[in-house]
């Protein structure tokens, strides 16, 4: 007998692979048959400024954003982690940013950042500043969008945070305060190290999610829902799915699109191998 | 590996193989037509609200009015549609029939997805009965679609900003330059002066005189009326950096440096760029047929008239013509059927009307949009004249198989101009040679 996954990765694995690496190789207008083209598509990418630059803005949000992320989080786990009154409340209020949609987060962004009505013009106002841009500076967009995305992602990683300090055994804990350990020593020495599996977790989960960003910048920079006004202003939020999406749906060029796939998948893979090297020197498995 | 499990391996791939193929040859039995009598054909449109209803409803009365013809309706919304149709189109089940958007007309046609209608519309339409037939023509003469309704574009005035600024309502005289200087007058900041008077701060604005917004309400339309253009006839030569354009832009960074016209980042404050003038946050916009809708809704006192002219007394109006495509890969069968749909759509009178009844678009055909049922139907604008009369000075937005990418490339300079992050000559520069770059890349590999 075949094993039915044997059937499931070579139908819906093996062989859509194999076709977006031969995609990536022709030219390719979905509405005629590809046409061989051998490394043209992977010239133009080499010589194409805006997929540099958004292979730099990826870059410069992921920088951003993950270590921004990974320590909000364990500080809000760290502080959640204790017998508070009202817990569950909070930990159910972090958490509900996680489970709305982009749509929804939209508006809550827009409420802060609107040039004209936002909140943050208008404390800006008020302390004797400049109003910004915000969305529509070049300078400003992806910190903006970072900014709002650890909003929206915190919940997630803080939930990841609090199931790794339940492991931490109470009693190392006490046996720290025994030797006279603080507050902050038995952070540092007990709890960043038990937990650093979890750790390498949500970092590997936010380098990859972060990569593969999309439906924040297309809902955030885009106007109505127009494919092609999203990555603005002037490509400063263009990232590479965003890129590759416009370039393959909106510009029927599916052969390009698929060549920035395979750089996005080869980046990503090198990355999480790094990752995965390093974590030999600091996560610590239990035995 | 032993020999057992390459067997296995052997018959898995053999399995999938022939699932495959039983997959592909169903698809092309399919279109082989077959003799029954009645033939179906599938209908793609994108999805207007309460648009869908009245489609369906003449749906309906054709099958009535031909037996022998069954339509399954494939909707979704704007976006979702044309995503669909694409991979559709791909895998060799689109639509026998669909509606296009006027600017994606040329992406199919210059492909190999749409039939050439030429000989059919040669044959059974007269030509001077419709508007727009000749928007969907290439380069090369041959039409490749029928339109479903006109978008064509006029010069919306909020009338009650008019009367209290008491400023002249526009007319059939007016230069973009007396649009200005009107525009100025109605220019209001959050300390109540308007764009004339001294203290008046452009980067806090109230009211602006005229609402500015990307190719076809914004650059496209001054820089036809200036003479300039983006492209030259045969729609594959960048016509971006000319003295023209530099005339029409340096107007238009002007009105947006003095607060008058919204620029680019003014419309980030909106929910959609579309709202300034429903919302009573702009005294003018540059509206194709469609905005009468949202302006309607909210009830704003407005009513409509030509563009203004250019500097050497040249008129531009931009229209889309939404238009009916046939498959090019349909049956002779389908593709006849699908052909009787698009004539019942055009000629006839009911049709016509009840289409023209929801006021999304100008009729078709011309004796309908001349009708006073289209003209005087007692909904605002009262003027609904000058939308016909655009006609006479109206023309495409140099629409080609590469129109999304080119209009991308040239909107994000042109917006680092408008925004002054770059200069006009610079951004007409690179505008002209990024537009250029993406014409060569598509037609040099034709």
């Amino acid at each position: 007998m075949v094993s039915p996954y044997l059937i499931h990765f070579i139908v819906f694995i093996a062989f859509t692979l194999l076709a977006s690496l031969y995609f990536s190789f022709s030219r390719y207008d979905m509405l005629n048959a590809p046409q061989w083209i051998g490394l043209e598509n992977y010239n133009k990418l080499i010589n194409d400024p805006v997929f540099w630059k958004s292979l730099w803005n990826t870059v410069y949000f992921t920088v951003l954003f993950v270590p921004t992320q990974t320590i909000l989080a364990l500080i809000l786990a760290v502080a959640l982690n204790q017998s508070l009154k009202g817990l569950k409340f909070f930990r159910i209020a972090h958490f509900i940013p996680v489970i709305s949609s982009w749509t929804v987060v939209l508006y809550v962004a827009d409420a802060i950042f609107n040039p004209r009505f936002g909140l943050a013009n208008d404390l800006l106002v008020k302390m004797g500043s400049q109003p910004q841009q915000w969305l529509n500076d070049e300078a400003l967009v992806i910190p903006v969008l970072v900014a709002v995305a650890v909003w929206k992602g915190i919940g997630y990683m803080m939930v990841i945070f609090l199931a790794g300090l339940q492991n931490v055994p109470e009693d190392l804990y006490e046996a720290a305060e025994v030797e006279g350990a603080g507050i902050l020593k038995k952070f540092r020495h007990v709890t960043v190290p038990l937990i650093s599996g979890t750790t390498f977790l949500v970092l590997v989960l936010s380098t990859i999610t972060t990569f593969q960003a999309f439906e924040q910048i297309y809902v955030m920079t885009g106007n109505s829902g127009d494919i092609t006004a999203a990555g603005g202003p002037n490509n400063a939020s263009m990232v590479l799915m965003l890129y590759l999406f416009q370039q393959g749906f909106a510009f029927l060029k599916m052969g390009y699109a698929s060549a920035i796939a395979w750089v996005l998948f080869l980046i990503l893979f090198v990355i999480t191998l790094i990752q995965v090297k390093m974590q030999k020197k600091w996560v610590h498995y239990e035995k | 590996m032993n020999q057992k499990k390459v067997m296995k391996l052997w018959m898995a791939f053999m399995t999938v193989f022939a699932l495959f193929i039983a997959g592909c040859s169903d698809e092309s039995s399919g279109k082989g037509g077959d003799d029954s009598s009645a033939t179906e054909i599938t209908l793609g449109f994108y999805s207007s609200g309460s648009a869908d209803e009245k489609m369906q409803e003449l749906i309906d009365k054709f099958e009535e009015q031909h037996p022998d013809i069954k339509i399954k309706t494939q909707n979704a919304p704007y976006q979702q549609f044309f995503q669909k149709l694409d991979t559709q189109i791909a895998g060799g089940t689109a639509p026998d029939v669909w509606l296009s958007d006027g600017v994606f007309v040329q992406k199919y046609a210059e492909r190999g997805a749409a039939k050439d209608l030429t000989e059919w519309i040669n044959q059974d339409l007269n030509k001077d009965d419709y508007y727009g037939l000749d928007f969907n023509k290439g380069p090369n003469g041959s039409y490749w679609a029928v339109p479903q309704g006109i978008q064509i574009a006029s010069l919306f005035y909020n009338k009650d900003m008019f009367d209290k600024a008491g400023v002249d309502y526009p007319d059939e005289s007016w230069t973009w330059e007396d649009l200005k200087e009107a525009g100025a007058k109605l220019t209001i900041d959050t300390s109540g002066k308007t764009a004339n008077e001294s203290g008046f701060k452009s980067n806090s604005v109230n009211q602006y005189g005229l609402t500015f917004f990307s190719i076809t309400e914004g650059w496209m339309t001054v820089l036809k009326s200036y003479g300039g253009g983006i492209l030259d006839d045969s729609l594959k030569q960048s016509i971006i950096d000319t003295p023209e354009n530099k005339k029409a832009m340096e107007y238009i960074v002007d009105g947006m440096d003095r607060g008058i016209f919204t620029d680019p980042s003014d419309l980030q404050a909106f929910q959609s760029a579309m709202s300034p003038f429903p919302s009573e946050t702009a005294a003018m916009r540059i509206g194709i047929y469609a905005r009468v809708l949202a302006a309607n809704e909210t009830g704003v006192n407005y009513d409509v008239t030509v563009l203004p002219k250019g500097p050497d007394g040249e008129r531009f109006s931009p229209v889309i013509a939404n238009s009916w495509i046939i498959n090019n890969d349909a049956s002779d069968k389908k593709a006849k059927a699908a052909w009787e749909w698009v004539k019942y759509w055009v000629s006839e009178d009911d049709v016509q009307k009840e289409w023209a009844e929801l006021g999304e678009a100008v009729p078709v055909k011309k004796s309908v949009a001349q009708s006073d049922m289209f003209l005087n139907s007692g909904d605002k604008p009262a003027n609904k004249q000058a939308f016909l009369d655009s006609f006479e000075f109206a023309g495409t937005l140099d629409v080609n198989a590469v129109w999304s990418e080119w209009v991308k490339k040239t909107g994000d300079n042109f917006n680092r101009a408008f925004l002054k992050e770059a200069s006009i000559e610079e951004a007409l520069e690179r505008a002209d040679k990024e537009v250029q770059k993406v014409l060569d890349e598509f037609y040099e590999n034709q």
